[in-house]
């Protein structure tokens, strides 16, 4: 379903819509958000505080909090951890303007 | 809550340790910050060809769900996705993101594992760059390729591993290079310093590649092979693997676009002119060191014992430390494979079970024989010198074990 999918005989999980600043995508139910969204191709996750540069998923386990955005309004949580569920909605950190323009009923 | 005993790890040796003291009448807590049990298990998967036919394929997250399963039968209690933030007193481990604020237990046991050495290369926050650990996490468990076109920076047992599986599910790598010598990354990785490592372990390792590099006479010559490489690509699995170039950048407008590559001397020292290769992913590896921030909290001596990985919390050959009540197993005593910490953690469970006075599946010598065992039929070695670190750490607790328990114990 997504391009960055490997085929795996994994049993069939539900699928879901997630949303990213606002964006709605695909993912699984129970797959940390982290794949998610690496799923979709987004390597950006959040943007450093000091320097504004992006920063991704680094060790994947929890260690480096690399991957941490807003996620159902719950601030610094690493996505990599986090499983994904119906309708959870991620903001990259910083993303100000994007959390103005946030639909209610997305 | 209140349990006889707290596990922090519910990787390979939590769990075992947890199933152990279950199954002789303790109750026991595990805490793990990742949503599902297992730990390093979960990334897992590979073929030892000189394993029984039966045990040829180590499915790490198989292993994963039935030690899980079974801890879980035995009534074991399992927090996910919870984060034990503070540990005090004897003992109350802090939590989030359970149902309870705290778990307070007679005996705690640390099975934290290992962290993944940074490799900071410049460039290497790019989005796109990441560990070895999380390719392999990525590529094995969660079924993602991390990239279109990969390339890994340093070469060690875990590193060839991931560059297998990945390819073997069909993610382009474009090849493996060594880190650079810089003040920040150190002198350990040129070329003939990391055929050497290579050499110690290519013999007992299960993958072809490592046993292709094996063939290279490596054992007996290192630093002559070293030499040879610089004009002759080694590929496996259609990889070349560039043992005679390192990586000085990572590159990119926002996230990782290609990587700079040099050419160096056996001795890592920088000759010719710069590589540009694109890639849109970097992995790197520089191996793993044990996880220890609780054994300090709790109070327990740290010794650096460099042929275990590192800095590691005073232990026994019982798994017990000098600090009553605190027990250590899995890679935060030293960095092995998960067969080693499956027995370290049922060595660790029989050992509480002692301090309980009851009795485990096994004596004490029987446990510690079996970690020993373990040890002989691992298919992957991290540590070249292993056994040697080991009985260092007997040695020292020889010397101070006593000594600093009785010490603690007056405090």
């Amino acid at each position: 379903m997504n391009a960055y999918r490997l085929d795996s005989s994994e049993k069939k999980r539900e699928p879901i819509e997630f949303y990213f600043n606002n964006k709605k995508l695909s993912g699984y139910d129970g797959e940390p958000i982290a794949v998610s969204l690496l799923a979709n191709g987004i390597q950006t996750i959040r943007t450093c505080e000091v320097t504004g540069e992006g920063r991704g998923v680094f060790c994947g386990i929890g260690h480096c909090y690399e991957c941490r955005a807003e996620v159902d309004g719950v601030a610094n949580v690493r996505t990599c951890l986090t499983p994904n569920h119906q309708g959870t909605k991620v903001i990259s950190p910083r993303s100000f303007t994007i959390r103005e323009t946030l639909n209610d009923d997305s | 809550m209140i349990v006889d005993v707290v596990i922090i790890g519910a990787g390979p040796s939590g769990l075992s340790a947890a199933i152990e003291v279950a199954q002789h009448g303790l109750t026991a807590a595990v805490i793990d910050e990742y949503y599902r049990p297992g730990g390093r298990l979960l990334g897992q998967h590979y073929e030892d060809p000189n394993a029984p036919p039966d045990d040829k394929v180590w499915d790490g997250k198989k292993v994963a769900d039935e030690l899980a399963r079974k801890a879980e039968d035995l009534g074991v209690h399992l927090f996910t996705n919870v984060t034990a933030w503070s540990v005090s007193g004897k003992w109350k481990v802090e939590l989030t993101g359970a149902s309870v604020k705290s778990v307070e237990a007679k005996a705690m046991l640390l099975a934290t594992g290992s962290i993944e050495k940074a490799l900071p290369l410049p460039g290497w926050t790019l989005p796109g760059t990441i560990s070895i650990g999380a390719a392999q996490t990525f590529t094995n468990l969660h079924h993602i390729a991390v990239g279109k076109k990969v390339m890994i920076v340093g070469v060690d047992p875990l590193s060839l591993s991931v560059m297998m599986e990945m390819k073997n599910t069909g993610i382009d790598v474009v090849g493996m290079v060594l880190p650079p010598d810089t003040p920040a990354i150190g002198h350990g990785h040129s070329p003939a310093r990391t055929l050497e490592r290579l050499s110690d372990v290519a013999g007992l390792a299960p993958n072809p590649l490592l046993r292709t590099v094996g063939k290279f006479s490596l054992t007996r010559f290192p630093r002559l092979v070293a030499h040879a490489l610089r004009f002759n690509f080694l590929k496996v699995n259609g990889v070349p693997l560039q043992l005679r170039k390192v990586a000085t950048e990572i590159e990119g407008n926002g996230k990782v676009e290609g990587i700079t590559l040099q050419s160096v001397t056996i001795d890592g020292k920088i000759t010719g002119e710069p590589e540009h290769v694109e890639v849109d992913t970097v992995c790197l590896s520089a191996g793993l060191y044990p996880m220890v921030d609780l054994a300090q909290t709790a109070g327990c001596p740290m010794v650096d014992v460099p042929e275990l990985g590192g800095t590691v919390p005073l232990h026994g050959p019982d798994m017990s430390t000098p600090v009553e009540g605190l027990y250590v197993a899995g890679n935060i005593t030293g960095i092995e494979g998960a067969k080693v910490t499956i027995a370290q953690g049922q060595l660790a469970g029989i050992s509480m079970l002692a301090s309980f006075g009851k009795s485990g599946s096994l004596s004490v010598q029987e446990a510690k024989e079996n970690v020993n065992k373990a040890r002989d039929i691992s298919p992957l070695r991290f540590m070249p010198d292993i056994e040697k670190g080991r009985l260092k750490m007997e040695e020292i607790w020889k010397e101070e074990g006593v000594y600093e328990r009785r010490n603690h114990l007056q405090v």
